[in-house]
């Protein structure tokens, strides 16, 4: 049963198209009105990304303000079908340089027909790698690597490379200065009840890396996970240092790692693309370190007066700090006035979402500011219902301090040129969805037939990684 | 419903109308043609992106095409691709015009630069115009043996590209023989896969008529094959390999040791970062090890936890992509996912798509040492504000308690769901409060205190209202009230719109009257004579039904109406367990995101309103799977359902009329479709399947017309109807195959509304 694309749209909020790829005659060239109609125009959008209208399903992500929509017409593979769309966003970010969006778009077609003749051909997959896809398909476009006709910078052995091999990294790569940076980033996904306790947990991390290094270079990456850890004292017949041990729930790794290495030696090696990339993701649900407690009490007094009192404890090392701290706190809708007393940063009352917001910018260690507020409400006879509160959720990056207590324990390089390299670590945590409930939903559950039944609902807060420079510390 | 879009690609009214513009570029065009000066090529990439963007927002701009094709003699390589692009989209509109760009683009085929090559190559056969075929083969023969791998990988394409085109001249060619030869042998990867992927879809095409091409496709998953391509594994791209371990799966090992060989060489892949790949190879090992249960299991165990990654990185339409497959997994075995219900618990953020499938996890996943938290945790969710969600997880939460035998707590928390004072959730307590009385009759008297304290005006959705008053009438002894509750909402007969409810109603006061005789009595006589005077028919026949039953014999009439009930003790389950393991043999595709096999929704005859044909067995099969799938039209699926109520029925029969030319036939199949349901509803005998058109003459001869039978009388004239729609269900097809298929499109909603 084939399984290929027969076309992909981009279209933008109104459904205007923006640009098309019919790949097979065996949709009709209106699919997109039918897309339109049938999900764009109706409350079915957002309900499910995968949709069947007529014989054909359609697959459909947005990303900032484009639709990406594939369109097929037989028994596709889903997964395949919204990874090829994300590989090839990220292909388009890396030629724009950035941003993915409906003006980056217009201002770029060429260069995205161009990509999509290459990326998919008659439907399937062929080559999604930006490190090969830019040796041939240049922003400027004037003269391709393979003409004939003198070049300024010849290009060597590129035709292997298009469809090569090593399809991650080309030959022949010159750094004057060689370097690595490794990025472990970390996002914290927390459920805590208004008392304290975990009610759920979890970490997901990424390794990010930057290379800069010439040649083929062969590189060695040692964590402190458990089990690479204990094979490695196996094989070298001593018991392991003292320190912590990680233990990681799942690993996935960036298509260059040697997986048959990882499972028999348990460790990371790989020759990497140049550039940047994501060299591996994880997950670990035991032993996180969670960098932030927060205590609520929240008093209703009466039907028109409440008072909220947060205390946040920052629970790592006090050297650190940590940046970019927002904290929101849900009230009700008919919050009428609001006044606070903060012992750090500021607190405003924000009536489009219904928070107070208290902010932080620079938040040390081993510190516990306190807010307290006083809301007024305006009283409404409609509101007799108890307000479902919903939890409060927290935002912040912490520089340098990792969740999981992961470690980057060496990173070898070897080249055959024998040259020295320079590896820089930085590590960053940051909020996933750090919620606390404003009022423990299970404690009214069970009581006495008082049936305020407590929401825990919350917003996305989800953000970028902090951008601006973190000092490096560690060099391995 | 907006009328099917007229136009192929409507500009938007605020682009320009582009009539001008072509023609001044036209001219340009022209100009810049002849000129040799330097920088020209600057000028006319200018020109050729306005070219290429007017072609994008539909504007049509073959006007120029000539002078595109004059202006195509150029090195410049962004200046060929736009070209190509633009030659590429209109010849087919235009095959004398592309005639024209055969002879640059057979030239190009021969250029010194392989990119050049390649990309006419591919332009070549992408201008789908069945009279210039001849041109492609020597093109494609020469590109088959070039010696670099970027002219080869697009030339297996362009064969397959070919194939489609005209499938003889591919196959005179003996391109395919070709492929298979490059596959076997061709050091580039990537062109081993597209041989793989091109000689799949001829050879399973051609099967059909050709017994040696069926033979070829057999050969395909041949352990030589097979081998050969699992040896090569690490080279191929990402793509590749999913095309490669979907094949693998086909696979049939002759031993254990080979499957545990295939295993083992696969199981690296578990850590793939693209999540694709590691769905493709968990299908291999769950297809490899079925016939092994021990072993079977261990891969359960083994692929929980990058399942579980999977799920939880990436976009949430990547993330619902896993989780679709996560969730047939956890159906077929959920005590292995026991202990990892945590997982499902849904985030505030994530999308309603995801919750409800989490959602169904968790009432999977329910055992005894997990359910007192994973009730908890619904509970949870029954206050969110997104409603349907806080719908789903009261109905889960219901559900786990008809699997369970402890149900203690869990009744105790739908019935304070009933205290919670919030229309919805009162709503949805109340229809599971039912199901559970049906299933639990010893905690009737837990409930009733609960039901009974329920006003009936804060009861609207018919759903519920109905089962307010089913547990009105089964428990009427109990509630001191019952036959003053009834007494007030048959006082309100007129108002109450839903003909469900009324059913229900005269159902009830029927039993209380039973049960406490001088009370009601008044109250029957009064919900007897509205039930009579009802204007939905079957309303009125139930009543009648009743009138006479006790006319002729009351001690009878108990025995109909109030027999002594068993307690249900299984739920009938949606799915067929054939249905479920052909999802299970389509793992990794969207068989899997729509919950039903692929023939239901790729098959012409199954899919869409085509689902009521050919054989009834499978009637009611594709109907309650799609219901799985769109559960909000799922709530309301219910036999009793089709019953609509007759406005409804107006409406349609009015929509229908609107559509010249096709609307006979439509209208015939839809009301008799409709009636034949009915029928085979109504008839005992359903499973047995009885031919439609005996079930219709039933239904017309017996004048059980709860659909309107197609009455000569409201028909305009001119439409000439059969008076009896009795058409076989091969009519049916024939005449819906005549509609043209954005007529279909468009209702489609008709349609479901008639058969959900």
């Amino acid at each position: 049963m084939p399984v290929a694309a027969s076309a992909i749209y981009f279209l933008n909020l109104r459904g205007d198209v923006l640009i098309n790829r019919l790949y097979r005659d065996d949709v009709g060239g209106n699919m997109v009105d039918a897309f339109r109609t049938h999900i764009m125009q109706t409350k079915e959008l957002g309900t499910c990304p995968v949709r069947q209208i007529g014989g054909c399903s359609f697959f459909y992500m947005r990303i900032s303000n484009v639709y990406i929509v594939i369109v097929v017409s037989s028994n596709a593979n889903v997964a395949c079908a919204f990874k090829f769309v994300v590989e090839a966003v990220a292909l388009f970010k890396s030629y724009f340089g950035g941003a993915f969006d409906e003006d980056a778009i217009r201002n770029n077609f060429v260069l995205i027909y161009e990509l999509l003749d290459e990326i998919m051909d008659f439907g399937y997959p062929q080559n999604l790698s930006p490190e090969i896809l830019k040796l041939y398909i240049t922003q400027e476009g004037v003269r391709s690597p393979f003409s004939s006709k003198p070049t300024d910078r010849p290009v060597p052995n590129a035709t292997l490379q298009v469809t090569g091999a090593v399809g991650w990294r080309r030959e022949g790569l010159v750094y004057k200065k060689n370097e690595v940076f490794l990025d472990i980033v970390e996002s914290v996904n927390l459920l805590m009840s208004s008392k304290g306790s975990v009610l759920r947990c979890d970490v997901t991390g990424k390794i990010l890396m930057k290379c800069f290094l010439s040649g083929m270079p062969d590189l060695k990456l040692g964590l402190n996970d458990k089990i690479g850890l204990e094979k490695e004292s196996q094989l070298k017949s001593r018991p392991t240092k003292s320190g912590k041990t990680i233990e990681l729930d799942d690993v996935t790794f960036h298509q260059c790692v040697n997986l048959t290495r990882f499972n028999s030696e348990k460790t990371v090696s790989f020759v990497p693309p140049d550039g940047e990339f994501e060299l591996m993701k994880y997950r670990i649900t035991e032993g996180v370190n969670l960098p932030f407690r927060v205590l609520p009490t929240i008093k209703e007094l009466g039907r028109t007066r409440m008072e909220v009192n947060v205390k946040i404890k920052s629970v790592f090392g006090a050297k650190m700090f940590a940046l970019g701290v927002v904290i929101k706190i849900p009230v009700p809708k008919q919050t009428a006035k609001t006044s606070f007393q903060v012992t750090s940063g500021r607190a405003k009352y924000n009536a489009s979402i219904d928070c107070l917001v208290w902010k932080i910018r620079k938040f040390p260690g081993q510190t516990e500011p306190t807010m307290s507020a006083e809301v007024e409400l305006i009283s409404t006879m409609a509101e007799k219902k108890s307000w479902t509160r919903p939890p409060i959720q927290m935002e912040f990056q912490v520089p340098m301090f990792t969740a999981s207590g992961l470690r980057v324990r060496f990173l070898k390089v070897w080249e055959k040129s024998g040259y020295n390299t320079v590896e820089w670590v930085r590590y960053i945590t940051k909020a996933g969805s750090y919620e606390i409930s404003s009022t423990d939903g299970k404690v009214l559950m069970f009581g006495d037939g008082i049936l305020v039944q407590q929401l825990v609902s919350a917003l996305g807060s989800r953000q970028t990684l902090h951008n601006k420079a973190i000092p490096i510390c560690k060099a391995v | 419903m907006a009328p099917p879009a007229q136009a192929h690609r409507s500009p938007s009214p605020s682009q320009p109308s582009g009539k001008g513009e072509v023609s001044d570029l036209k001219s340009q065009l022209r100009q810049l043609a002849g000129s040799r000066a330097p920088g020209i090529d600057d000028s006319k990439r200018e020109l050729f992106k306005k070219v290429i963007s007017y072609m994008t927002i539909g504007i049509d701009v073959s006007a120029v095409f000539g002078e595109m094709v004059m202006c195509s003699a150029t090195s410049d390589i962004v200046l060929k691709k736009m070209c190509y692009l633009y030659v590429g989209n209109y010849a087919k509109v235009n095959p004398d015009l592309a005639l024209l760009t055969i002879n640059f683009l057979q030239r190009d085929c021969k250029d010194e630069d392989p990119m050049i090559r390649g990309l006419a190559l591919r332009s070549l056969c992408s201008l789908r115009v069945a009279n210039l075929v001849e041109y492609l083969v020597g093109p494609l023969g020469l590109g088959l043996k070039d010696n670099n791998s970027y002219v080869r990988t697009v030339a297996v394409i362009g064969v397959l590209k070919l194939y489609h085109i005209s499938a003889p001249t591919c196959i005179d060619a003996d391109f395919p023989p070709t492929l298979k030869h490059l596959m076997l042998n061709d050091p580039d990867p990537q062109v081993v896969a597209n041989c793989l992927s091109a000689l799949q879809e001829i050879w399973s095409l051609e099967a059909s008529t050709s017994e040696e091409a069926s033979r070829e496709r057999e050969a395909l998953i041949s352990k030589p094959v097979i081998y050969y391509l699992l040896n090569r594994i690490k080279e191929f791209s990402e793509w590749a390999q999913c095309l490669v371990l979907e094949l693998v799966a086909k696979y049939v090992p002759l031993d254990s040791n080979e499957i545990f060989d295939i295993m083992n060489l696969l199981e690296d892949r578990l850590q793939h970062a693209n999540g694709a790949v590691v769905l493709s190879t968990i299908k291999v090992f769950l297809h490899l090890t079925l016939s092994m249960t021990d072993v079977h299991q261990q891969v359960y165990e083994r692929i929980k936890a990058p399942l579980l990654t999977l799920v939880s990185s990436g976009s949430p339409e990547q993330s619902y992509a896993v989780l679709s497959h996560l969730h047939i997994l956890v159906m077929r075995a959920p005590f292995i996912f026991a202990s990892d219900y945590k997982h499902f618990y849904c985030q505030y953020n994530e999308p309603s798509y995801v919750k409800k499938l989490k959602l169904e996890m968790l009432t999977a996943v329910a055992n005894e040492s997990n359910t007192y938290e994973i009730v908890t945790e619904l509970c949870e969710y029954a206050a969110n504000v997104d409603i349907p969600i806080a719908r789903e997880s009261i109905r889960a939460v219901g559900k786990i308690a008809l699997q369970q035998y402890d149900v203690n707590a869990i009744v105790d928390r739908l019935l304070q769901f009933l205290e919670m004072e919030k229309d919805y959730v009162t709503a949805e307590a109340l229809v599971l409060v039912k199901d559970l009385l049906r299933k639990y009759p010893q905690w009737s008297h837990d409930c009733i205190a609960v039901v009974g304290s329920i006003s009936s005006q804060n009861v609207q959705e018919p759903k519920a209202k109905a089962a307010l008053i089913w547990m009105l009438g089964e428990y009427s002894q109990d509630m001191q009230d019952a036959p003053y509750i009834l007494e007030s909402l048959t006082e309100n007969w007129e108002e109450e719109p839903s003909a469900e409810v009324r059913l229900h109603l005269l159902t009830a006061v029927m039993k209380c009257f039973f049960k406490r005789p001088p009370e009601t009595q008044k109250v029957l006589g009064a919900a007897l004579a509205a039930g009579l005077a009802d204007f939905h028919q079957d309303v009125h026949d139930r009543a009648l039904f009743y009138h006479r039953l006790l006319q002729y014999n009351v001690s009878v009439a108990e025995r109909v109406v109030n027999p002594p009930k068993q307690a249900v003790s299984v739920f009938a389950d949606t799915q067929s367990s054939e249905i479920k393991d052909r999802i299970f043999d389509e793992f990794n595709s969207l068989s899997v995101v729509y919950q039903k096999p692929s023939y239901m929704f790729t098959d012409k005859d199954y899919r869409g309103p085509f689902e009521f044909s050919d054989e009834l067995g499978n009637l009611s099969i594709a109907a309650e799977s799609a219901d799985n799938v769109v559960p909000a039209q799922g709530v309301e699926a219910n036999d009793k359902d089709l019953l609509l109520s007759t406005s409804e029925k107006e409406e349609i029969r009015g929509a229908t009329f609107n559509v010249s030319g096709y609307s006979a036939p439509l209208y015939d199949s839809s009301a008799a479709s409709v009636q034949s349901e009915l029928a085979i509803i109504s008839s005992t005998s359903a499973g047995s399947a009885p031919s439609s058109s005996l079930a219709i003459d039933d239904l017309l001869g017996l004048g059980l017309s709860a659909a309107p039978a197609p009455e000569p009388a409201s028909v305009p004239p001119s439409l000439k109807l059969n008076s009896k729609a009795i058409l076989d269900p091969g009519t049916f097809q024939q005449k819906w195959r005549q509609l043209p298929i954005s007529l279909s499109q468009v209702y489609l909603p008709f349609l479901t509304l008639i058969l959900f």
